[in-house]
C-alpha cells in the first residue's frame, strides 16, 4: 500500500521527528508565557490584599503568580457594592442581544446571501460596509441626542436596541448562507414550503457553526460594552459589568485588587463560552468563503 | 411574484432599519456637523463650509497625530499579520496536546480591550511592573516603556497585538484547515522542501483570507483608541497621540464638535482609500 | 411560529421593563461621583416627601465626558450635577448651568469660604454651590527622619521647597543596591495634575493664566514657571528623590513605608488614622513654599449645579440648597464625600468636636486652618479642561525627563490652539 519511496523517508524520520516538534513546542510555550503571565498575575493579585498587589512583581519572583496572603476581600467588597446586579444586568442584555439581534441579523444576512433584488449592492456598501467602518463610540453624541428624544435615557431599551444590529454579524451570515447548495432549498420550495419555513427547518439546522460564532460575537461585544452603557444608563440599577469595574478607579486612588477582581469576572465569562465552542468559530470562518 | 419581490426587503427591514437609525444617521450627522461651527456660548450652529477643515489642517497637533498614526499603522499591521500567520501555522501542527495550546491562545480574544490595557499598563510600569521585574532578574536594565518617547508607541503595539495576533490567527487557521492535505503531500513527493511548499502552495491558497485579515486589521487598528485613553493620553510628548484619540479628545473632552467631526471625516476617507488600495494591490497580485 | 411568538414575548417584556411613571412625586436625577450618597438622600427625602432622588454615580475619569455629551446635547436630565470647580466657567459660558443667586440668602453665601464662592461664580453670578473644599498638607513618615538623623517638622511648621529637596535626598535609600531606591524621599499625591502643581509657580509669584482668561503665552512659559518646573524636573531626574511611576497612589506606598514624605489632601488623615494595620508613625506639617516666595496652598473641590434645561427647577434648587448649606452641609461632611467642608460654620466644628481633640485626628484642625490662610484656586478660564489636560501631558513629559522650557513652550502652542475657539 505504501508508495515505493516510503522506506527511504522512514530512515530520515527519527531526527526530524524529534527536532521539529521540539522546536514547535518551544515556540508555542514562549507564546503561552506571553498570554498567560498577565492573566495569572491579575488573577493572583485579585486574591491579594490591596497593598500587597505589586509585592512580588518587582523585583520579580514566582510568588507574583500566586495570591499573597490569600483573601476574598476584593470580591466581597465588589459584590457588596452591587457587582452581582451588574453581572445579572449584563447577562440579560447579552442574551437579549443574541436572541433579538441574532434573529434580525440572520434575516438580513439571508436576504443578502440568497436573494437578488434592486439596490442590493448599494445597500450592502452604504449601510453594512459604512457602519462597519465607523467606530460607534465616536458617533455617540448624535446617537445620544436621538435616543434622548425617544426618552430612552436610563432604560433597558436605550441599552439594548441601538446595539442589536451588527454589520459584522450580518456579513458573517451572508457569507455562510451564500455557500449553501441551491438544490437543498429548491427541494423544499418545490414541496411548497414558505421562505420562512425554509429558513427555520432547512437552513437553521445546518447553520450551527455560524450561529454559534455570531452568538459569541454578539454576546462578547455586549458583555464588554462600556462607553455607550455609561452614557445612556448611568443609573445604579442599570449598571453593566465594565461600568461597575471602572468605579474602582477613583479620584484619590485606585483599589487595584477590586479593579482586577472585576476584570477577572468580566474575562472569565467570555472565556468559558469561547473555549468549548472554538471549533465552531473556525468552522464558521471556513464557511464564510474567506479562505 | 410581487410578494417574492417584497420578501428580501422584509427580511432586511429589522436589521437594516436599526443600522440606519442608530448607526448610519449618527454617522451622517457627524459628517454634516463637520461643516458647522457652533457658537460655544449660545449653542447656535452656523454653516461654515470648510472652516473646520481649514482649522485642523493648519493645526500642528493634527499633523503630528497624523504622523504618529501613519507610523503606528505601518508597524502594527505587518507585525500583527506576520505573527498571526506564524501562530496559525504553529497551532495547525498535528501534535499531541495541540488542542490545549489552541485553547490557551484563545484567551486574549475573550478579554476586553479595556481590561487588557489596564493589566498591561500595570505589567509595564517602570518602577514596579512585572516586565521590569523579570528584565532586572535576567540582568537587563529597567525600561521606561509607556513613559518614554521611544518606547511608548511600541508598548501600545504590544498591547494591541496581545489581542490582535490570536484573533487574526484564528481566521488564518480556518484558511489553513481548508487547504487539502493531498496538495501538500503531493508537493512533498515532488521533492519540495518545507519553505517551498509554504511559499508556493500554502501562501497563495491563503490569499483570500489574508486579504480579509489585512483589511480588517488595518481598520481595527486605525480605529483603536481605548488603550491610549486609559494609559498614555497621547503622551509622552504626543508620541502616542493617534488621530482617533485626538478626535475623541476634541469631541468628548473639549466639546469641539466641529474639529472632531472634521477629523473623523478625514479619517474615514483615509480608511476608504487604504482599503481600496489594499484590495487593488491584492487583486493585482492574482 | 413558536419561535416568532417567543421573540415577540421577549420584546414585550423588554418594553415593559421601562421605569413606571411616578404620580405626585418629582424624581430628580443627580449625576455624581461614587460617594456614599445614601445618608444625604434619605434625610432629604424624609424632609421633602414630594421629591425622590435618583443618584447616577460614575467614576471620576468618566464624569467629564458624560457631562460634555449629555449637557451638550441639551438633555433635561440629569437635573443636578456634581461640578469640579474649575469647570464652572466653561459650563456657565456654554449656558449649561442655572444661575443660583436667588436660591441663597446673603448669610448663606457669607458662610462659604470666599475662595469657594468666587470659584463657583462666573462673571459675578453664582452657578455652582460649594459642597466641599480642599487644602494640602505635607505628610511624613517619622522613621525616615530618624534614619536620616533629622528632626521632623511640627504640625504648624512650614518647610521651604529647598528644605524638602535636601531632606528628600537624604531620605531616599537603595537598600538592595540595585540602582533603584526602595524608599523614596518625596512625591506629590496628584503627581501630574495642575491642582497640586500650580502652587509651585504661584509661590514664586507666577500667574496661572492671562488676565483675559485665555492667554497662556508669556504666562505658563514665564521665568517663574520655568524655575518652578525645573525644581519639579530635578526632584525626579536629578535628585532622583521621587518615583516616576504613576501606577501607585502615593498614599498606598506611604502606608507601606516606601515613601517618606508626600504633599496630599486632608482626606488622608482619617484614612491613616482608621487603618488598624498601619505600621508607620506619621505626622503632618503645613504646605511647603519657596524660600524667596510666599506661601501658596492649592484649594478648590466639588460644587453642585443645576442643569439649565431641567424640567424640575424648583425641586432641583431645593436639593442644591439643602446639601450646600446648614444641616444638610453638615450631614454631607459627616456621612457624604468625607471631603473638607466649604462652610465656615461646618469648618468651625473641627475646633469643638471631641473627635478632633487627640492625635492624629487633631491634624484635621491644622488642615482646617490651612484651608483658610493661603488658598490659591485654579485658573479661571472657560477652557479649563483643555488647559488641564494639556498641562497634565506636559508635567508627565517633564517628570519623565523632557526639557522644561521646551515642554512648556509646546504646552503654550497646544493650549493657544485650543483657546482660539473661545475668542
Amino acid at each position: 500500500m505504501n508508495p515505493p519511496s516510503a522506506p527511504a523517508r522512514k530512515q530520515r524520520k527519527p531526527l526530524r521527528a524529534y527536532l521539529q516538534p521540539a522546536f514547535v513546542y518551544a515556540l508555542l510555550l514562549l507564546g503561552v508565557v506571553l498570554v498567560v503571565l498577565p492573566l495569572m498575575w491579575a488573577g493572583a493579585a485579585s486574591f491579594t490584599p490591596n497593598h500587597k498587589v505589586f509585592e512580588f512583581a518587582y523585583p520579580f519572583s514566582w510568588r507574583a503568580l500566586f495570591p499573597v496572603d490569600f483573601t476574598l476581600e476584593a470580591y466581597e467588597n465588589l459584590f457588596a457594592r452591587g457587582f452581582g446586579r451588574a453581572v445579572g444586568n449584563t447577562f440579560f442584555l447579552a442574551i437579549a442581544t443574541v436572541i433579538l439581534g441574532g434573529g434580525a441579523n440572520a434575516l438580513a444576512g439571508f436576504a443578502f446571501g440568497r436573494f437578488e433584488f434592486r439596490g442590493k449592492n448599494f445597500l450592502f456598501l452604504a449601510v453594512i460596509m459604512l457602519t462597519f467602518m465607523v467606530p460607534v463610540d465616536l458617533t455617540a453624541i448624535p446617537r445620544y441626542i436621538l435616543v434622548n428624544t425617544f426618552g430612552w435615557i436610563n432604560t433597558w431599551q436605550g441599552l439594548l436596541i441601538p446595539g442589536l444590529a451588527n454589520s459584522l454579524v450580518i456579513f458573517l451570515f451572508r457569507q455562510f448562507f451564500a455557500e449553501i447548495p441551491q438544490e437543498l432549498i429548491d427541494a423544499a420550495r418545490v414541496d411548497g414550503a414558505s421562505w420562512l419555513r425554509v429558513l427555520i427547518s432547512i437552513i437553521l439546522p445546518i447553520s450551527k457553526p455560524v450561529l454559534v460564532a455570531a452568538s459569541l460575537l454578539m454576546f462578547i461585544s455586549q458583555w464588554n460594552a462600556f462607553f455607550w452603557p455609561l452614557l445612556v444608563a448611568p443609573r445604579k440599577e442599570l449598571r453593566v459589568v465594565q461600568v461597575e469595574i471602572s468605579l474602582a478607579i477613583g479620584q484619590y486612588g485606585t483599589i487595584w485588587n477590586e479593579l482586577l477582581a472585576g476584570s477577572m469576572i468580566a474575562a472569565i465569562v467570555p472565556i468559558l463560552l469561547v473555549i468549548p465552542f472554538q471549533r465552531y468559530y473556525v468552522q464558521a470562518i471556513t464557511g464564510t468563503g474567506l479562505d | 411574484m410581487r410578494r417574492q419581490q417584497l420578501l428580501p426587503y422584509l427580511f432586511l427591514a429589522p436589521a437594516l432599519g436599526l443600522l440606519i437609525v442608530f448607526n448610519l444617521v449618527p454617522t451622517i450627522a457627524t459628517l454634516v456637523e463637520s461643516t458647522f461651527i457652533m457658537s460655544l456660548r449660545s449653542g447656535h450652529r452656523v454653516f461654515a463650509g470648510f472652516a473646520n477643515y481649514e482649522r485642523i489642517f493648519n493645526d500642528p497637533i493634527f499633523w503630528k497625530s497624523f504622523q504618529v498614526t501613519v507610523v503606528f499603522s505601518l508597524l502594527v499591521n505587518p507585525i500583527q499579520i506576520a505573527l498571526a500567520l506564524a501562530l496559525a501555522l504553529l497551532i495547525n501542527q498535528k501534535l499531541p496536546g495541540i488542542g490545549i495550546f489552541r485553547s490557551i491562545y484563545l484567551l486574549p480574544i475573550a478579554v476586553s480591550l479595556n481590561v487588557t490595557a489596564i493589566v498591561w499598563g500595570l505589567m509595564l510600569d517602570q518602577n514596579s511592573g512585572m516586565v521590569n521585574g523579570i528584565l532586572t532578574q535576567l540582568g537587563f536594565a529597567r525600561q521606561p516603556f509607556l513613559h518614554s518617547v521611544d518606547q511608548a508607541l511600541w508598548s501600545i503595539i504590544l498591547i494591541a497585538s496581545w489581542i490582535g495576533v490570536p484573533l487574526w490567527s484564528l481566521f488564518i487557521l480556518a484558511g489553513l484547515q481548508n487547504i487539502s492535505p493531498t496538495v501538500l503531500e503531493a508537493a512533498k513527493i515532488d521533492g519540495a522542501n518545507a519553505w517551498q511548499s509554504f511559499s508556493k502552495i500554502t501562501l497563495p491558497l491563503l490569499r483570500r483570507v489574508l486579504a480579509f485579515v489585512l483589511v480588517a486589521d488595518t481598520v481595527a487598528n486605525f480605529l483603536m483608541f481605548a488603550p491610549i485613553l486609559l494609559l498614555t493620553q497621547g503622551g509622552p510628548r504626543l508620541s502616542t497621540n493617534l488621530i482617533m484619540y485626538e478626535t475623541y479628545r476634541r469631541g468628548f473632552i473639549y466639546g469641539d464638535l466641529g474639529a472632531s467631526s472634521a477629523m473623523l471625516t478625514v479619517m474615514l476617507l483615509i480608511v476608504f482609500l487604504i482599503i481600496g488600495l489594499e484590495l487593488y494591490l491584492l487583486r493585482g497580485a492574482e | 411560529m413558536q419561535k416568532k411568538a417567543a421573540l415577540l414575548l421577549v420584546l414585550l417584556l423588554l418594553l415593559a421593563a421601562a421605569p413606571g411613571l411616578a404620580q405626585d412625586v418629582t424624581t430628580l436625577t443627580w449625576l455624581t461621583l461614587d460617594w456614599p450618597v445614601d445618608a444625604i438622600i434619605e434625610e432629604f427625602e424624609a424632609r421633602n416627601p414630594d421629591i425622590k432622588i435618583e443618584a447616577e454615580q460614575i467614576g471620576f475619569n468618566d464624569l467629564f465626558a458624560q457631562i460634555q455629551v449629555r449637557l451638550g446635547a441639551g438633555s433635561a436630565v440629569p437635573d443636578v450635577i456634581a461640578v469640579d470647580v474649575p469647570l464652572v466657567s466653561g459650563y456657565a459660558f456654554r449656558n449649561w448651568l442655572l444661575p443660583l443667586d436667588p436660591v441663597f440668602t446673603g448669610d448663606e453665601v457669607e458662610d462659604w469660604l470666599p475662595a469657594a464662592v468666587n470659584a463657583g461664580s462666573y462673571e459675578g453670578t453664582l452657578y455652582a454651590a460649594p459642597i466641599s473644599t480642599s487644602t494640602q498638607l505635607l505628610f511624613y513618615n517619622k522613621a525616615c527622619f530618624d534614619r536620616a538623623g533629622l528632626m521632623p517638622p511640627g504640625a504648624d511648621d512650614r518647610l521651604t521647597w529647598e528644605e524638602i529637596a535636601e531632606i528628600a535626598q537624604a531620605m531616599t535609600f537603595d537598600d538592595d543596591g540595585d540602582g533603584t531606591p526602595d524608599v523614596w524621599g518625596f512625591i506629590w499625591e496628584q503627581m501630574v495634575r495642575i491642582y497640586q502643581l500650580q502652587a509651585l509657580p504661584e509661590s514664586l509669584g507666577g500667574a496661572a493664566i492671562g488676565d483675559d482668561g485665555l492667554e497662556v503665552d508669556g504666562v505658563i512659559n514665564s521665568e517663574e514657571w520655568i524655575e518652578a518646573y525645573t525644581y519639579y524636573y530635578n526632584m525626579f531626574n536629578v535628585w532622583n528623590a521621587a518615583p516616576q511611576g504613576e501606577e501607585f497612589w502615593p498614599a498606598d506606598i506611604f502606608e507601606t513605608g516606601n515613601i517618606c514624605m508626600f504633599v496630599g489632601g486632608p482626606w488622608n488623615i482619617p484614612r491613616f488614622a482608621n487603618n488598624a494595620d498601619l505600621q508607620i508613625e506619621w505626622g503632618v506639617s503645613r504646605h511647603p513654599y519657596f524660600a524667596d516666595g510666599e506661601p501658596a496652598t492649592p484649594t478648590g473641590s466639588w460644587h453642585i449645579g443645576v442643569n439649565a434645561n431641567t424640567e424640575n427647577v424648583e425641586a432641583a434648587t431645593r436639593f442644591v440648597h439643602f446639601i450646600s448649606t446648614g444641616e444638610g452641609a453638615e450631614l454631607w461632611w459627616r456621612k457624604g464625600s468625607g471631603d473638607f467642608p466649604a462652610q465656615q460654620s461646618v469648618l468651625a466644628l473641627f475646633a469643638t468636636e471631641q473627635e478632633f481633640d487627640e492625635l492624629p485626628m487633631s491634624y484635621m484642625r491644622t488642615a482646617a486652618d490651612e484651608a483658610t490662610v493661603n488658598p490659591r484656586p485654579r485658573a479661571v478660564t472657560v477652557g479649563f479642561l483643555e488647559y488641564e489636560q494639556i498641562l497634565q501631558n506636559t508635567f508627565q513629559d517633564i517628570r519623565n525627563g523632557a526639557d522644561v522650557e521646551e515642554s512648556l513652550n509646546l504646552a503654550v502652542q497646544r493650549i493657544s490652539s485650543e483657546m482660539a475657539k473661545y475668542r
